[in-house]
Parts: C-alpha cells; sequence; structure tokens
C-alpha cells in the first residue's frame, strides 16, 4: 500500500489558543478517513494544514514523501483540495472556472476538455456547463467545488465538510462517488455528522479540543452482537442468562440490561425468548459501539460546557 | 500561470460592472473638462494665451484622470484579494501549486489591464481634435505614460492595503488613506521651497506633474517604479503571513 499523507505531530497554535495539538496522521491509497467532531474541534484546521493553506506551529507533513513545507509546489500537484466554502467565482460560468482550475494546476491543454467532462460528469453538471456559477444552488455550488477537487486526478483529496447544503439524495449520491473516487486515490473528509462518515469512511478520527480522542476502523467499531434491553416488573438478571439465545448479560441499571448473543442468535430469537420465558420487554436496542460511544459523550460535554 | 491568474482577473473584471462604471462616469467628467477648456481657449486671444492648447488639455484632462485612477485602482484591487479571502476564493489559488509571486504578479498584471483603458481615455479625448486642431503627440504620450504609470502605483498601493484585511470596504479606505497622505506629503514645504525636497519627492503628482509637461525623466520613472515594487513587495510578505497567522 501506497502512503500518501504521513503528518508528524502535528500542532497549531492561533495565539494562546491551540487548535490542534499533537496530531499523527497517515493515510494510504485506497482509504478514506473521516475526520469527525463538534464544531472548533480543529477539523478545519487540520485540513487547511494538510493541504499547505497553513503552516503548522510545529509537525510535519509529507505527501506522497513530498514534505510540504519545504516542496509545496511539488507536494501541491498531488492533492484536491475542497474547502468548507467551496471556492468559486460567481462572474464565471461553470466551463470557464473549471477550465481556470485546471490551468491552476497545470493540467496539458489537451487534457484539458476531456479532465472536465469526466469531473462534471462524475459530479452531475453535465449540463450546467454554461450556467453562471452566481445562479447556481447551493447544491449545485458544492458539487461544482468537488468538481474543481477532483478534476486532475489528484491522489489525495481533501474534502471539508463536503455534503454540507445537499439534500438527502444528493448526500447519497456523493456518498457513492467518493466511494468510487476511493478505488484509486485517498481522501480524507471532515464531518460532524456521525452517521455520514460511518457509512463512508474506512477510519475514523474523532477530534476534540484540538486534540485526537479515538482514531479506530469504521470496520472494528462496528456493532457486534451486543444489545440493551429494557424490561419490566421485578427481573433478575438471572432470568435472562437463562435464555437460550443470551451468552451472558450485565446489569447497567434498574431492568436495564447489556445482553451479549451467542454466536448465530439475532434480535428476533432474543424478542422471542423474552417474551416467551413471561418477561416484559420495553425495549430493545443495539448497543453502541465504542465510535458512538466516544461521539456521542464528547457532544454531550459540548451540551453541558 | 502568471498569465492564467492575470486573464481570470481581466475576464472577471470586464464581466462585472464596476469597470465599466468607472469608465462611463470617468469619461462624463472627463467629457465636460475637455469642452470647458475648449470653450476657454477658443474664447482668448492669441495674446492671452499662455500656455499651448495640448499643455492646457494635458494638465487639466490628466490631472482629473489621475484622480479618476486614484479611485478605481483601490476598488479593483479590492476585488482581487480581500474580497476573495472573504468569499473563499483565494483557497482555490492557495491549494493550488503556485507560487505567491505568480499570484501577485497575475493580480496586478491583470489589474495594470484593467485600468489601461481609464488611463487611454485622456488620449482618447484628445483624439477628437486631430485634423482640427495641432496637438503635440510627443507631450500626449508622454502624459499617458505618466498617468500609467501612477495608476500602476495607485494599484500596488490598492492590492498591498487588500492583502491587510477580508473588508473590502476596509481595504478601500486604507488604500485611500495612503494615497492621500502621498498626495499632500509634498504641500507642507511646496509654499517655501523652490527645489524638490524629500517630502516634496514623495509625493507623486510632484513626479506626474512632469509627465505632463512632456518630460520623461528617469528619476520620475525610478519613483513610480520603486513605490510600485516596494508596495508589491508588502503585499508578498503579508500573503507569506496569512499562512502563519
Amino acid at each position: 500500500m501506497e502512503t500518501l499523507v504521513f503528518a508528524t505531530n502535528l500542532s497549531r497554535d492561533f495565539g494562546r489558543h491551540p487548535a490542534l495539538s499533537n496530531l499523527d496522521l497517515c493515510l494510504e491509497r485506497g482509504q478514506v478517513l473521516g475526520l469527525l467532531g463538534p464544531n472548533g474541534a480543529g477539523k478545519t484546521t487540520c485540513l487547511r494544514l494538510l493541504s499547505g493553506l497553513l503552516a503548522p506551529s510545529s509537525g510535519r507533513i509529507e505527501i506522497l514523501g513530498i514534505d510540504l513545507a519545504r516542496r509545496p509546489l511539488a507536494a501541491k500537484r498531488h492533492l484536491g483540495y475542497l474547502p468548507e466554502r467551496p471556492p468559486l467565482y460567481p462572474e464565471l460560468r461553470v466551463d470557464e472556472y473549471l477550465t481556470h482550475c485546471a490551468q491552476l494546476h497545470r493540467l496539458p491543454r489537451r487534457a484539458i476538455p476531456a479532465a472536465i467532462a469526466t469531473a462534471k460528469q462524475r459530479c452531475g453538471l453535465e449540463d450546467q456547463g454554461r450556467r453562471l456559477i452566481a445562479k447556481l444552488s447551493r447544491g449545485y455550488r458544492q458539487r461544482l467545488g468537488l468538481a474543481q477537487a477532483i478534476l486532475h486526478r489528484p491522489p489525495l483529496l481533501i474534502l471539508d465538510e463536503p455534503t454540507e447544503g445537499l439534500d438527502p439524495v444528493q448526500m447519497r449520491e456523493l456518498r457513492q462517488l467518493i466511494r468510487d473516487l476511493a478505488q484509486d486515490t485517498g481522501i480524507i473528509l471532515s464531518s460532524h455528522l456521525l452517521p455520514e462518515v460511518q457509512s463512508v469512511c474506512d477510519r475514523v478520527m474523532i477530534l476534540h479540543r484540538g486534540r485526537v480522542r479515538f482514531d479506530a476502523e469504521t470496520r472494528a467499531a462496528r456493532p457486534t452482537n451486543l444489545w440493551r434491553v429494557r424490561l419490566g416488573g421485578e427481573t433478575h438478571i438471572m432470568h435472562l442468562t437463562a435464555l437460550d439465545p443470551v451468552a451472558g448479560a450485565i446489569a447497567i441499571g434498574p431492568n436495564r440490561f447489556q445482553v451479549e448473543l451467542r454466536e448465530g442468535s439475532n434480535s428476533s430469537d432474543l424478542a422471542r425468548a423474552i417474551l416467551r420465558s413471561g418477561l416484559e420487554l420495553f425495549e430493545l436496542v443495539p448497543e453502541r459501539t465504542d465510535l458512538e460511544r466516544t461521539f456521542f459523550d464528547l457532544i454531550g460535554a459540548e451540551e453541558h460546557a | 500561470m502568471i498569465g492564467t491568474i492575470a486573464a481570470r482577473e481581466i475576464r472577471s473584471g470586464l464581466v462585472t460592472p464596476l469597470l465599466w462604471v468607472l469608465l462611463g462616469a470617468g469619461q462624463v467628467v472627463l467629457a465636460w473638462i475637455f469642452l470647458q477648456v475648449i470653450e476657454n481657449f477658443s474664447g482668448l486671444n492669441a495674446d492671452q494665451r499662455l500656455i499651448s492648447l495640448t499643455q492646457e488639455l494635458c494638465l487639466n484632462l490628466f490631472g482629473f484622470a489621475a484622480m479618476l485612477a486614484m479611485l478605481a485602482a483601490p476598488l479593483l484591487a479590492m476585488r482581487m484579494l480581500s474580497a476573495e479571502f472573504r468569499d473563499g476564493g483565494y483557497d482555490l489559488l492557495a491549494g493550488a501549486p503556485v507560487t505567491l509571486i505568480e499570484i501577485l504578479f497575475g493580480k496586478f498584471i491583470g489589474l495594470a489591464v484593467l485600468i489601461t483603458p481609464l488611463c487611454l481615455l485622456p488620449a482618447a479625448n484628445l483624439a477628437l481634435l486631430a485634423g482640427v486642431a495641432t496637438l503635440d503627440l510627443g507631450q500626449v504620450a508622454a502624459a499617458t505614460l505618466g498617468l500609467w504609470l501612477a495608476a500602476l502605483f495607485f494599484g500596488a498601493i490598492g492590492l498591498q492595503a487588500a492583502s491587510l484585511t477580508e473588508q473590502p470596504g476596509a481595504a478601500v479606505l486604507i488604500a485611500f488613506g495612503v494615497l492621500v497622505f502621498f498626495s499632500i506629503v509634498g504641500r507642507a514645504e511646496s509654499f517655501t521651497a523652490q527645489t524638490l525636497s524629500l517630502f516634496g519627492w514623495l509625493s507623486w503628482n510632484e513626479h506626474l506633474f512632469r509627465f505632463l509637461l512632456g518630460a520623461v525623466r528617469l528619476s520620475d520613472l525610478t519613483y513610480f517604479l520603486l513605490f510600485t515594487g516596494f508596495f508589491l513587495a508588502l503585499a508578498h510578505r503579508r500573503l507569506a503571513n496569512r499562512r502563519l497567522q
């Protein structure tokens, strides 16, 4: 696997305020990394550092083995960046804008029309070429921002909140596009929406107040056969452990239990067994994964702060 | 790459109304001044005419056009950096494999091209007299060159001011402040001293005045090029610092 980004000990302060502290990051070709966190967690700062728009206070970034601080031009050739606000010029037409972007990324003149056609097709902008950017809706502007990022087929894509402003159908299309692009590129995207990151990313990094709080593969963080149940009446844990599909149970509150199912059993087996044994089932929900727990704990912390 | 950035700036300048409004408004006032000068000059007898028609026209038309350029340059420059910082367009350049020098020169050349029609307006007005009166074409050419160099100088100050802030309005005010300072700095001593003092030398209108009289002097050329370079260097430094702040 080819390493696309290698960042070590990355920190960035704004005055006395540390926006990002000691972040280590490594991304390989074909991976989609999601930066997740509440507002102000340092996601955008991290992405701006990786795309060379900001200089780190300390630390080092290599893109395809090229030091971003020493050889910024060579490094930036390999990346496509979609900032939080798409960097558009409202007075230009879509085709004019994309041609300008292609020239900025030093695409050969002959390759430009084909590159623009491909980018427009991938982002659903085929019939928008003559339209003025000022007249585009927010969703189309976001797509155009994405089109300029993928135009020169960079091996590394950095997308800052790419689904912002898109409707649910467009979001689904974008997720599919990201999965398609990830076949031959590495993608780092930020979001404050957990389901979005879960659905599209291979790896998740949760940031909070500039620090990494969680970093794991989403597959590893997928739900296991752990379930939470709330039962009625006076229920003892022994009632639950005696059931066939239950491998083990622990009490987590009055009438609340965390149940681990046996291999091959599912939630309907558990529900059926509970009802057959005469217990009252009030609630049956999948146990949160580590990822979800960390995320919701942080969001909770934000709300209480 | 400089050409790509400059071409984009020119295209944006041409498809938005600001430049056309400046040109239209400028032409209306220049035409009025032109008419007045011709009216006054033709009403005088030969012995009452102290200076030639070309000089009379150059001083009035080009003098006003310089004021117009002083207004136009910061307005055009503010859109190139300040408004792009605010709207996020600058991130496209900052994230692209382009050096800051290329960005700055691209924008400066775009600005120079956009402001050139404004500098040619007085000469275009004078062209109406071709065949009717004998004009000193050398003097008109020198005055046009002087006006253009002054406009570049204003543009460099405009870009430097625009690199300082994300508020286009504030950028224009900063540029006006600096330009007004450079306009009046020589005034303090102009009544007492006959020779060009340091403050007098700093003032751009003293240098433009020589061009309007038809004298292209190396010292005046140097003044405009030196200060244009100086303010561009300051703008470059500021853009480089943006990554650190």
